[in-house]
């Protein structure tokens, strides 16, 4: 990324003597040559990257100043049914005649004062402390129990300043557009043009409005059923919300600020049992994810070349066989597979009947238990390797594999100078995807061996992980049980985000494939 | 099939699957035999052993593919014999039963709740993948076709979104449906909404889909005197079948198979089972296995057999998304 | 039927890429007109300017005076033939044709739809397809449904990007004389674009040379090709390209003379008027000679310039010879096959030794930095509407 800087300065007759200069170079010093341009790319990428995150905020703050400054010259410049906007949400919309749109922001501002006055102040004023009096029990001495008096519920208090939050950025950007709505009528009506009637807006929506109608239902399911959660989780990391402190049926929970993190990551003489279990669990997500990814993507393909063969017959017959397979939830074909591996499954039982000892295959040897995952993921993955190997197969133009028989090519030469580069050049996002997606695999850790063997170092720490546990089953291992540990939960899950979004960023940006979506309309 | 035209540059698979040349062994040959005029004898031995060479290696090919039909069907013609044993332990040591017979299908619809599993399962697949359709029909068709502020802001926001461990939100979102009350014994309407609140999020083969139709259709409609709403209805979803299906199949496949999201909202309510989470439940302890491992079996082939013969009449759309999400990342 | 009006318009695609620059045209009434270009020129964008299909970043477009910028293209009355003819796959041919008809409010007859449909295949000879879908259709007649599409409707304006240039060139042929009849059976006002000066030379009344977003020229063919304002329009009109080179113009006792690879070659005639009117001195300048303009001569002069020969094309009635002078400057001549002896036809191989001379008074002269005409300064045509030129068309 860095080059392209010096290459404007470099003039053409240089860059093309460059050119034909490791054009000339044997292999190996090609190699080599490539080697060192990329770790002296790396420097200035890191660079960029910086510039361009420093950038972003920059754009960021520069936007809402001019925002600002916006704001206050249509105030100066505006009319009297503008300045009245900005106290009475929508009065220069109703006073020019649009109706729809003011009474709109009129309700909303009506609505935001009632529930802010009712509820909404009330949440923001706890979120400091997250509530002072927890649920007590009292005796009740006619009955001879004890009941129950819920005071304060910390959950509730995060949950609803977290959504009250939400409402104000949303009034105060409705406030704004309400503005931008009374600066841009004012200049039509200046200009001579008529406004738009309410009539007028409800056909925009069907029209040049079109994607707010239409994206208005999914992003309102993102925004509470992900977003939301997103940041209350965020918010419960920096606080000691676990099972027994839920501030539900039991104590309240409080902020702990950086606590959680330093316990996990040891960075201040936290405990160590954490960050040893942390680091043990992310160096076989990622070695899992490593293995998970290739190993199906190579014998995918494999398979996918043996089955296109010229000369292979009942193509559809095999596909079909291993298409099939794709459908059968992974609940039952993988409890069922476990269930054959168990230390009493079908397979042991066959062992042991031709004299044999039972082997342990999930239950004893760590390095047993982790190759078989990934040797029965490869039974789960191939088919849907092969259907996309198959599809990008058929697609490489066939007068390519002609001329190369025909320069001399044998098969060998054929697949790794024409079908793996067209290949890992089209699925380059794809490998990325899937390595991210095979990190977060919960349903082949769980169904199949649910973490065993127990890791005793990496348990001591939280939820029994085991050897073969990746970060989000032991995420799910943490919530579980009664004395849930929901903020080490939130602080894995964290984690798992910057490792994704780091891995991401790096992939991306070094991936050939990195193309322009407008390249394909 | 009126797609085809349009999708030239897409993979054409399953078109490909279906028009299968009938083979030329010596199609390979004809360019040496073209090349090689002079040696009349050598071409002749040397086309015998290409040909030897070609044999063999299919024959290769031939074992290696038989067997790996077996691996990958095995497992699911033990669940089926197993399922008809009536001796029920679970260590057995042999696959063929000694004693055929109903008996765990009859249990599994008397002593579980398996219809009860079995038709929450059902509702919820069917109602998650038509809401799941529209939602992620409205995302992919307009972040493919229109153009507007924030376009790719919101694509980068949800990018980013995806990057967090879906398990992450499960715990707020379970309290808040507990509170709303539905949660336990009332998953059905909890799940339902677990599954598609937030599936816009999964617009990537669908706008992959929608990015191959020209935008000259839409185009030409919107100068033939078209809306916005109209080109969609009129132009693009009656082009849409492909994706259209694909969509529903892998919306209804999702929640028929969950498992996580299922037991967490069900939370050890047997009545809020689907039949992931309450077939795990009959095996999940040692002596649950004992008793109802043959049951499991029975339990396992009656899901499985309404998904699969799905699966086998739409196969050809699924392939047609699969590769095409694939392919176009 | 509508006079067209794009004032100042502008087109800045985000970046800051200015595709079209300060662009300013009057279409008359039922005017056809051809926006014509390399890619990339700006041409296709000002189309879809004026459809409504991109916005406009900066100036107006008016139709019969109403300022139409913020009309959403179904509402500007408008119709449009596409490049890759963007037919309704799911649609048969009729209903392809009956699409615009039937979005039309208040709603239309059936009867009336059926009529006007049938009378349109008829036009353009596509009645026994009509219940087929497209993909059924050859090249050819998709074109056809589109226009046929196209044209049902009433339209002010009628839009075509680039129609022909899918089709193969003896269909292109073919169906740019159809489209020159069917103009006049529609009888509204035409926009055009296309990138193929022949297209552009045949069909237009008026044409608009483009580059890099700029108007490099508009006129009506003739102008185009016999008065070009600038280097650009001299080498982008007319085939095969106008030879242009850097030689010196002299000026002596008020008579001017060019001086192409050490010959002197007098210029005369109205050009050389033209010359003096414009007080051009003794100068470089670049100087344009169309390949049919360029003689061969018999023996050596010193008008002649010796050149070798070094590819002969055949064309049938007429043979295009590349040339190279001694200072290895290409040259291209246009001889007519008609007036030559098979003796020197067979003559003419690689590394014959010619001659040529110009006609003297057909030549182009442009200013070396400006690349503009030396000719035709202004922006007015000139006053003499009489031409003097010869044209081997």
């Amino acid at each position: 990324m860095g080059q392209s800087n010096n290459a404007t300065l470099e003039s053409k007759e240089e860059r093309l003597q460059k050119d034909l200069a490791y054009l000339k170079l044997t292999k190996f010093k090609k190699i080599l040559f490539k080697t060192k341009k990329f770790f002296r790319g790396i420097l200035p990428w890191l660079r960029n990257l910086l510039f361009a995150i420093l950038n972003f905020f920059k754009k960021v703050g520069l936007g809402i100043a001019h925002e600002c400054v916006n704001i206050v010259q249509t105030f100066i410049h505006g009319d009297w049914k503008t300045k009245v906007s900005y106290v009475i949400m929508g009065f220069g919309n109703l006073a020019r005649g649009q109706w729809g749109r003011g009474v709109l922001f009129l309700a909303l501002e009506v609505i935001f004062i009632i529930y802010m006055i009712f509820w909404g102040g009330n949440w923001l004023s706890q979120m400091g402390t997250l509530g002072t009096q927890g649920p007590e029990k009292i005796y009740d001495p006619i009955y001879d129990t004890y009941t129950t008096i819920y005071h304060d519920n910390s959950f509730k208090i995060l949950l609803y300043s977290v959504l009250t939050l939400f409402f104000i950025v949303a009034v105060v950007y409705t406030w704004r557009v309400n503005i931008k709505q009374n600066q841009i009528a004012e200049a039509i009506i200046k200009s001579g043009k008529p406004l738009r009637s309410t009539k007028g807006d409800l056909h925009s929506l069907i029209d040049d409005q079109f994607h707010k109608t239409l994206l208005a239902l999914p992003t309102i399911g993102i925004l509470i059923f992900t977003v939301l959660p997103i940041i209350f989780m965020i918010l419960i990391a920096f606080t000691n919300y676990s099972g027994k402190n839920n501030g539900y049926s039991n104590n309240l929970f409080t902020w702990v600020g950086w606590d959680n993190f330093n316990t996990l990551l040891n960075w201040n003489s936290g405990n160590k049992a954490y960050s040893a279990a942390f680091g043990e669990i992310l160096a076989w997500t990622l070695i899992w994810a490593f293995f998970a990814t290739f190993s199906n993507y190579f014998l995918g393909m494999l398979v996918a070349i043996m089955i296109n063969k010229k000369g292979i017959k009942l193509k559809k017959v095999w596909r079909t066989i291993l298409v099939l397979t794709i459908a059968i939830p992974q609940f039952i074909s993988l409890l069922y597979v476990s269930k054959m591996f168990a230390d009493n499954g079908i397979i042991n039982g066959w062992i042991v009947r031709c004299g044999g000892e039972a082997i342990g295959w999930f239950s004893s040897d760590p390095n047993l238990a982790r190759t078989m995952v990934i040797v029965i993921n490869i039974w789960i993955g191939i088919p849907y390797l092969m259907l996309i190997a198959t599809g990008i197969l058929m697609n490489i133009p066939e007068d390519l594999y002609e001329s190369a028989k025909i320069d001399g090519a044998n098969v060998w030469q054929q697949y790794t100078k024409i079908t793996l580069p067209y290949m890992l050049f089209i699925t380059g996002p794809y490998l990325l995807t899937s390595f991210i997606g095979n990190m977060n695999n919960f349903n082949v850790i769980f169904l199949l061996t649910g973490g065993a063997p127990v890791n005793t170092a990496a348990s001591s720490a939280a939820g029994n992980a085991g050897y073969t546990d990746l970060l989000v089953t032991w995420l799910f291992k943490i919530t579980t049980g009664t004395d849930a540990l929901y903020y080490m939960a939130s602080v894995i899950g964290i984690l798992v985000f910057v490792v994704v979004a780091f891995i991401s960023i790096i992939v991306y940006n070094f991936m050939p494939s990195n193309k322009n979506e407008e390249d394909y309309q | 099939m009126s797609e085809k035209d349009l999708k030239n540059n897409e993979p054409q698979v399953v078109e490909e699957f279906e028009e299968e040349k009938l083979e030329q062994p010596e199609s390979d040959l004809r360019q040496e035999v073209a090349f090689d005029d002079t040696a009349v004898v050598s071409r002749e031995k040397r086309h015998m052993g290409m040909k030897a060479k070609t044999r063999a290696a299919n024959i290769t090919i031939y074992v290696i593919l038989v067997i790996m039909s077996a691996v990958w069907l095995v497992p699911f013609i033990f669940i089926v014999l197993q399922s008809f044993r009536c001796e029920s332990t679970y260590l057995t040591g042999y696959v063929i039963p000694k004693q055929w017979g109903f008996d765990n299908y009859a249990r599994l619809f008397t002593e579980t709740k398996f219809p009860r599993w079995f038709l929450n399962t059902f509702i919820i697949s069917v109602v998650a993948a038509v809401i799941q359709l529209i939602m992620v029909l409205c995302m992919s068709y307009t972040l493919s076709r229109l153009r507007f502020k924030g376009r790719k802001a919101l694509m980068n926001a949800m990018l980013i979104l995806g990057m967090f461990p879906g398990m992450l939100t499960m715990i707020v979102l379970y309290r808040i449906l507990a509170d709303a009350g539905m949660t336990q014994g009332n998953s059905i309407a909890g799940l339902i909404l677990v599954y598609v609140a937030s599936s816009g999020m999964g617009y990537y083969v669908s706008k992959g889909f929608f990015d191959t139709i020209p935008k000259s259709l839409d185009e030409a409609a919107r100068v033939d005197g078209a809306n916005r709403a109209q080109v969609l209805y009129k132009i693009i979803l009656p082009l849409s079948k492909p994706i259209v299906i694909y969509t529903l199949l892998t919306a209804f496949m999702g929640p028929w198979g969950d498992y996580v999201f299922a037991s967490y909202v069900a939370f050890n309510v047997s009545d809020g089972y689907n039949v992931a989470v309450g077939l795990q439940w009959l095996i999940s302890t040692p002596s649950n296995i004992a008793a109802n491992y043959t049951i499991f079996c029975a339990g396992g082939v009656i899901v499985a057999i309404p998904i699969t013969l799905l699966f086998m009449f739409l196969q050809k759309y699924y392939v047609e998304g699969v590769t095409g999400g694939a392919v176009k990342g | 039927m509508a006079n067209v009006k794009l004032t100042n318009v502008k087109k800045i695609y985000q970046g800051n890429v200015v595709a079209v620059h300060d662009f300013n045209l009057d279409i008359a009434d039922k005017e056809f007109i051809v926006f014509v270009g390399p890619s990339g020129c700006g041409k296709s964008t000002t189309l879809r300017m004026i459809a409504g299909l991109e916005e406009i970043s900066e100036g107006t477009i008016e139709f019969d005076g109403e300022v139409v910028n913020d009309l959403q293209p179904k509402d500007r009355k408008i119709s449009m033939v596409f490049q890759n003819y963007a037919l309704y796959p799911n649609y048969t041919v009729f209903e392809n044709m009956a699409f615009p008809l039937r979005l039309i409010r208040p709603k239309m007859s059936q009867d009336e739809i059926y009529e006007r449909v049938t009378k349109a295949a008829e036009i353009l000879g596509i009645t026994e397809y009509l219940t087929r879908k497209p993909r059924a259709l050859s090249g050819g007649q998709r074109q056809r449904v589109a226009i046929g599409r196209a044209m049902v409707k009433d339209c002010k304006v009628f839009l075509m990007d680039e129609p022909l240039s899918n089709l193969d060139a003896k269909l292109r042929n073919q169906m740019r004389a159809e489209i020159i009849l069917l103009r006049k059976k529609i009888n509204t006002t035409f926009v055009y674009v296309t990138h193929d000066q022949t297209e552009a030379m045949t069909l237009g009344d008026r044409i608009v040379v483009m580059k890099d977003g700029y108007i490099m020229q508009v006129g009506t063919p003739t102008e185009v090709f016999d008065r070009p304002r600038n280097l650009f329009v001299a080498e982008f009109i007319g085939a095969p390209k106008m030879n242009t080179f850097k030689t010196n113009l002299v000026k002596k006792d008020g008579k001017y003379f060019v001086t192409p690879f050490g010959a002197e070659i007098p210029v005369t005639g109205q050009k050389a008027d033209l010359l003096a009117e414009n007080g051009i001195d003794s100068q470089e300048i670049i100087l344009g000679v169309r390949p049919e303009h360029v003689v061969l001569a018999d023996k050596p002069s010193k008008e002649t310039i010796r050149v070798i020969l070094q590819v002969n094309e055949m064309m049938g009635n007429e043979l295009h010879l590349h040339l190279l002078t001694d200072d290895n400057t290409p040259l291209i001549v246009r001889v007519p096959t008609m007036n030559l002896t098979d003796e020197f036809r067979n003559e003419l191989v690689m590394g014959k030794e010619l001659y040529i001379t110009f006609e003297s008074k057909v030549m182009h002269f442009f200013d070396t930095v400006t690349e503009k005409s030396l000719l035709y300064i202004d922006k007015e045509e000139p006053v003499q509407e009489d031409e003097e030129e010869i044209n081997a068309e």
